[in-house]
């Protein structure tokens, strides 16, 4: 069998449904707005929301249309490896929480870029704002795209006019709600979004054979016999263990330093409250997850079974309920996609509106009023969203290239500051400004996709930044290390050592009170044994990919 | 400063982020020792479902632990520091008051 086009033919069922879940989703956020009276309403959603509400909000926001889709669409091509790659991003939420989530949050901070300005001053919160802003609108790329590819299937109509349709409704209610109405529409979403993805599945599995179809996360052992028939590879581990250590770098240090994540924690309403959330984030998306799974397995399935030729990967999970499901079933999972892509676009445009709104208008505007900060926020929140449109006009071959890209990005730019300003006293602001701006773009260079000629590593693992990123994390970690050590033993580079207050201020968030001792957090050892290990890895990164 | 709090916290941070590092990337000791591949569960290929049931439950459970003892340890925490404080605040107001006779 040839190429195919697959097209939901019952349009105003599809209307139907997107114009009764956008009616839900813009109600919730029209009735939060009402509640939104001061900035730490918009940002932080007043520090009201509980953990049930929240680890379901923190699942939707960190499973986006790459899990709805990229997921499966990727696992097309690159068959188990890519479930082991996805796996690990369940850890991100729990680690931000446990390294430094909990600590800012008893600084009632709206952004990670918050404790960056108190920490390291103006010059650095600009820096690491600017990463910040790149990354969120990056990870907007991503959802625009699939966002984009949901409403050309529901609708049957071109990926342009479905991108902008899409894109335009989307901005429109995230602006409504502000960060009450994100949390609360998350919450809902995230419910939506896992029936969407896990029920129809049931289904299908039922059609191809299998007698697991009750519970399709993980019951689908009987159909690996065949599946091994089809695709003999599918559970191979294909690449070599530098391959899966390069994902820690790169897609583990890499999404702690994710601000609308953060975000996520920072709404709680204690910091007991948050961890409890935690707990309920690992339960809601291992099932979300594990649910992604099975549809790359059936779209491999499917295609090795039938010879159809997928052209548009990442639409997978729809072609397959087109083929298998009524239509009814196919719109309620565009559906479902809506509502993946909504609220990471929402958790992203969230993000931008506090860093423009918040952090860098208190850098550059401190006098501004609140009021005027907020209207700012809006504007560059709206801004975001046009500029992820705009940038999925062309789009990539996956759409989740463009969000682990970023990853890295975050990870060699971003996540050295967040950590060591939170757990060691000595890191010098002119330290984290050079090795920041230095690693970040170094990373950029050395991933195919802004100077194609001069790249590190090969095919996937280069466009995804893994091996630029194996070269740039722990560059960045040691570079960082070793210059703060150095500069602050320079007097003529005092005035960039950390002060007292900083000093203090650590001995603060982490639940000292006033009992101040300058020998915590402020080793010299470990930090250099760190740099050994860093510098181990980076010379590891230097070796050509196979 | 109170030496045993700051490295329980240390500690326990360093500890609960490897184990959540070898929940997340089990996958990776199946590819580092491959003679631990080759059995099967629940009919998957063992270094396929191990992986994904830590990532999920096993991530679950651990994430239960790591709230239970870190609250302990804030509560603990904030004890410690109230009780510093108080001592500080005793031997003042005892003072202020022997000033009063």
């Amino acid at each position: 069998m040839g190429e195919q086009s697959f097209y939901i033919t019952n349009l105003p069922l599809a209307m139907g449904v997107v114009i009764a879940l956008f009616a839900i989703f813009y109600y919730i956020g029209w009735s939060s707005s009402r509640k939104t009276t001061t900035t730490g309403d918009l940002y932080a959603a007043g520090f009201t929301i509980g953990p049930v509400t929240n680890g379901l909000a923190m699942s939707a926001t960190w499973a986006s249309l790459a899990t709805f889709m990229g997921l499966s669409g990727l696992i097309l091509a690159l068959k188990a490896p890519f479930v082991f790659l996805w796996i690990q991003w369940a850890i991100s939420i729990p680690l931000i929480t446990l390294l430094y989530g909990t600590t800012l949050r008893r600084m009632e901070v709206y952004t990670p870029a918050s404790f960056i300005k108190m920490r390291y001053g103006n010059s650095c919160t600009v820096v690491i704002a600017g990463w910040m802003i790149l990354t969120m609108v990056m990870y907007a790329l991503g959802q625009m795209i699939g966002l984009g590819q949901a409403f050309e299937i529901l609708f049957g109509i071109p990926y342009i006019t479905a991108l902008i349709i899409a894109g335009v409704a989307t901005v429109g209610f995230i602006t409504l709600g502000g960060m009450l109405g994100a949390s609360y529409n998350a919450a809902f979403q995230m419910i939506v979004m896992t029936i969407a993805l896990v029920v129809p599945m049931g289904a299908i599995m039922k059609v191809m054979g299998s007698s697991g179809w009750w519970f399709p996360p993980l019951a689908y052992g009987d159909m690996v016999p065949a599946m091994l028939a089809a695709v003999p590879d599918f559970f191979d581990t294909h690449y070599d263990y530098r391959w899966y250590f390069a994902l820690i770098p790169a897609f583990t240090l890499g999404p702690i330093a994710l601000p609308h994540l953060a975000m996520r924690v920072f709404t709680a309403t204690s910091v007991k409250s948050a961890r409890w959330a935690v707990v309920w984030f690992n339960l809601f998306l291992g099932f979300l997850f594990s649910g992604g799974y099975i549809v790359g397995f059936a779209g491999n399935f499917y295609t090795a079974t039938t010879g159809t030729v997928i052209t548009k990967p990442d639409q997978i999970i729809f072609i397959l309920n087109v083929i298998y499901n009524p239509e009814w079933v196919t719109a309620f999972v565009v559906g479902g996609a809506l509502a993946a892509g909504l609220s990471t676009v929402a958790g992203n445009l969230m993000a931008v509106a506090a860093l423009v709104g918040h952090d860098l208008l208190s850098v550059f505007a401190p006098n501004m009023e609140t009021k005027t900060k907020l209207r700012i926020g809006y504007v560059a929140l709206g801004l975001g969203g046009l500029i992820a449109i705009l940038l999925a006009f062309n789009p990539p071959k996956f759409l989740v290239t463009s969000i682990l890209w970023a990853f890295g990005l975050l990870a060699s730019a971003v996540t050295p500051a967040i950590l060591l300003g939170v757990w060691w006293k000595e890191a010098n602001r002119l330290a984290m400004f050079i090795s920041s701006l230095f690693c970040g773009i170094t990373y950029i260079i050395i991933s195919p996709h802004v100077l194609p000629n001069i790249v590190v590593g090969n095919g996937v693992t280069a466009a995804l930044g893994m091996a630029s990123g194996l070269i740039t994390v722990p560059l960045s970690f040691g570079m960082f290390i070793i210059l703060s050590l150095i500069f602050n033993r320079i007097p003529a580079l005092s005035a960039y050592a950390p002060t007292e207050e900083d000093k203090r201020m650590i001995d603060r968030i982490h639940g000292w009170g006033d009992d101040y001792d300058e020998k915590r957090y402020a080793s010299v050892v470990w930090p250099l044994i760190a740099v050994v290990g860093c510098v181990a890895v980076f010379f590891w990164g230097m070796v050509p990919w196979a | 400063m109170n030496k045993g709090m700051y490295q329980k916290e240390i500690l326990l941070t360093v500890g609960f982020t490897l184990l959540f590092l070898v929940l997340g990337h089990a996958a990776s000791i199946f590819v580092l020792f491959p003679g631990l591949q080759g059995s099967w569960m629940w009919g998957f290929p063992v270094h396929y479902i191990v992986p994904l049931l830590l990532g999920w439950f096993g991530l679950t459970a651990a994430s239960i632990l790591f709230t239970l003892v870190m609250n302990k340890f804030d509560d603990d925490m904030e004890a410690m520091v109230k009780g510093s404080r108080s001592a500080k605040q005793v031997p003042s107001q005892t003072m202020s008051a022997s000033k009063g006779d």
